[in-house]
């Protein structure tokens, strides 16, 4: 079950990460691309080049359409892909000095009701992100470049939105048993920034 | 109860819970949910249907896919080797005068911190070049640490900064020209550094060892090994300001020059790459559920009116603008002792920013944004580096475990010290920080 959940975790924050690897490339190639196209738009190219200038823009040199709706849509996925990975280690940042006087006993039981707390929060999320679907949907609304339905966007994240509420419930778990059996079952380790 | 009230309850709750452990963002979300709730008089309904769209909302924010793409470029540039260039660099310059090792990795930071967006990132990756050398040039453990733990500092003060991006954000403010304001100051934080380690040297001449001088064709052959991070450097900020592109596709354009560097010095394989992917997925999570909380309690806080409420109220007592701007400068120096820095300006700045933008301090709102913003991420940055909690001390102390983690705590004292002159000149002369920006 733990390497089930790990694995789980690991694979979507990766696909989540290739994702935005491809972003990265996606962003940098339309940037590449409308600097070219303007650069040939310039007086020197439209004038003295003109042939090649106009073969080049012909190729479809320029900006790639739609790129900042496929950034958007594309991170929100990441991001949702990233929770269980930040879940799994408990990279979430928390203030740690006040509870640490008190006995590992009790941060334990007081880090299991949090993660319940948390782990209830997520799926409330993750259940209205499903309501915004679909809202999505049924009014079959489109973006504004690439006209594909928004909700295929929703439809990602709420996919790595489940993973994560998956994660959480075992989280939650693992954390009751950290708390009643006094012992380690989920890595421990802080998410920098 | 009044929302007024509500909103003023929300506070105490809130820390009441961060103390006992919630995890920050959590603890926003369930107040902002509870606050939401409350204020609209005990009906679910707006609160679910707001949490509809809320959350892809955010995380889909153009304007955030920065923050992604500023960690993944950090991740990148710690596998590129142009932390070993830049320290072989600065030693080759610096090395040979007292202290000039640590002085190196000072310089190193700087450099490392204009491809960085992260203060624990550049503090991490720089000790694991400058550690060693420190060593064998026999400067004491508590003095290289501490040297690294405020030179990491330098990742977030030297643009790109994630912090900075964040601040732009929620005071609707250029982010361009918040780097921009940002560069004189984090040159200054160097300066600073550096004067701070010869006057250590100075007072404890038995922490550091001295090291051989280098020819200087050698130092100049080093210094051209950095070639790469000037070149990014230049692009994504100078691009940015530029306006040739918007900060996130500067941010891609960033991801990408240092993937490149990455993969051209070697290092690249799948399971690096996997692993920088791994990091960069905790962070952003981390990061987006606390900007995810901050925005549904700072949402709730705007209803309720408490901002407003406390701009005019302050304004009211006629305090003088300066005593107002310390108090909340003296407010962060503590809280940031106990918070991360991104929760502290999520949580602080939409109450702050009103007061601070209410009162006349004799510069138009924009600059007098850009100016509170500087100085809140340098106050908070402060933070990292202050015992007991500071973040950057347990992340070097934790590489160096022959050096007890006292007396890294003894020896950041004088760069905490360095930080308050430098906070305190910010504050007297206002055009250090304004002069490079166009009126």
């Amino acid at each position: 079950m733990h390497r089930l959940i790990r694995t789980l975790a690991h694979l979507t924050a990766l696909a989540g990460g290739v994702v935005l690897l491809a972003l990265i490339v996606l962003t940098t190639l339309s940037i590449v691309g409308r600097s070219i196209n303007k650069l040939l738009h310039h007086d020197f190219f439209d004038t003295t080049l003109t042939g090649f200038s106009q073969w080049v823009l012909d190729l479809g040199v320029g900006e790639i359409n739609g790129s900042y709706e496929l950034l958007e849509a594309g991170v929100a996925f990441a991001i949702f892909s990233f929770l269980p990975i930040c879940q799994f280690y408990g990279s979430h940042a928390t203030v740690d000095i006040f509870t640490s006087f008190l006995s590992n006993r009790t941060n334990r039981w007081i880090a299991a009701f949090w993660e319940i707390v948390l782990a209830a929060v997520l799926i409330l999320i993750v259940l209205q992100l499903y309501g915004g679907m679909e809202r999505y949907i049924r009014n079959g609304q489109t973006t504004l470049f690439l006209q594909f339905p928004i909700w295929w966007s929703y439809a990602a994240s709420f996919a790595a939105g489940v993973v994560a509420c998956i994660t959480a419930v075992y989280c939650a778990g693992a954390r009751l048993v950290e708390a009643a059996r006094s012992r380690r079952v989920l890595p421990s380790e802080h998410g920098e920034h | 109860m009044s929302s007024l009230e509500l909103g003023f309850w929300s506070f105490p709750i809130l820390l009441l819970m961060v103390f006992l452990r919630a995890p920050i963002g959590l603890a926003m979300l369930l107040c902002g949910f509870g606050g939401w709730y409350m204020a609209m008089g005990g009906n679910p309904v707006p609160l679910l249907a707001k949490l509809k769209s809320e959350t892809y909302t955010t995380f889909s924010s153009y304007s955030l896919t920065i923050i992604p793409l500023f960690l993944l470029m950090g991740q990148f540039a710690t596998l590129s080797g142009m932390s070993q260039a830049l320290f072989r660099a600065a030693e080759s310059f610096l090395g040979h005068r007292r202290g000039g090792v640590a002085m190196s990795a000072v310089g190193a930071c700087a450099g490392f911190g204009a491809i960085c967006g992260s203060s624990l990132a550049t503090a991490a990756t720089m000790s694991k070049v400058a550690l060693p050398e420190l060593k064998r040039y026999g400067y004491s453990g508590g003095f290289s640490t501490a040297t690294l733990a405020a030179g990491g500092t330098l990742g977030i003060l030297i643009p790109p900064s994630v912090i900075l991006v964040i601040y732009a954000i929620l005071t609707e403010q250029n982010i361009a020209k918040l780097f921009l304001a940002a560069f004189i100051p984090g040159i200054l934080a160097a300066l600073g550094y550096i004067l701070t380690i010869s006057l250590y040297v100075r007072l404890n001449p038995d922490t550091a060892g001295t090291r051989p001088r280098v020819p200087m064709g050698e130092r100049f052959r080093a210094l051209a090994e950095c070639w790469p991070v000037l070149t990014i450097f230049l692009i994504v900020v100078g691009g940015i300001y530029a306006g040739w592109f918007t900060p996130t596709e500067g941010a891609a354009i960033g991801a990408a020059g240092t993937g490149l560097a990455a993969l051209l010095s070697g290092s690249l394989n799948w399971s690096v790459v996997a692993e920088s992917l791994l990091g960069t997925a905790r962070t952003t999570a981390m990061i987006f559920f606390i900007v995810l909380g901050a925005g549904f309690y700072n949402g709730f806080l705007a209803l309720s009116g408490v901002p407003q409420f406390m701009a005019e109220w302050v304004v009211a007592q006629g305090f003088s603008p300066i005593f107002v701007l310390c108090v909340i400068l003296g407010f962060y120096l503590i809280f940031g002792c106990l918070m991360d820095s991104l929760s502290m300006i999520l949580l602080t700045v939409p109450i702050f920013f009103p007061v601070i933008t209410a009162m006349d301090f004799g510069m138009s709102t924009e600059h007098l944004a850009i100016w509170f913003g500087i100085l809140v991420l340098i106050v908070v940055e402060v933070g990292l580096i202050t015992p007991p909690v500071g973040m950057n001390l347990f992340i070097i102390n934790s590489m160096d475990p022959e050096t007890p983690i006292t007396q890294t705590y003894r020896a950041v004292m004088y760069f905490v010290g360095s930080d308050i002159v430098r906070v305190i000149l910010l504050v007297a002369f206002p055009a250090i920080t304004l002069f490079l920006l166009p009126d």
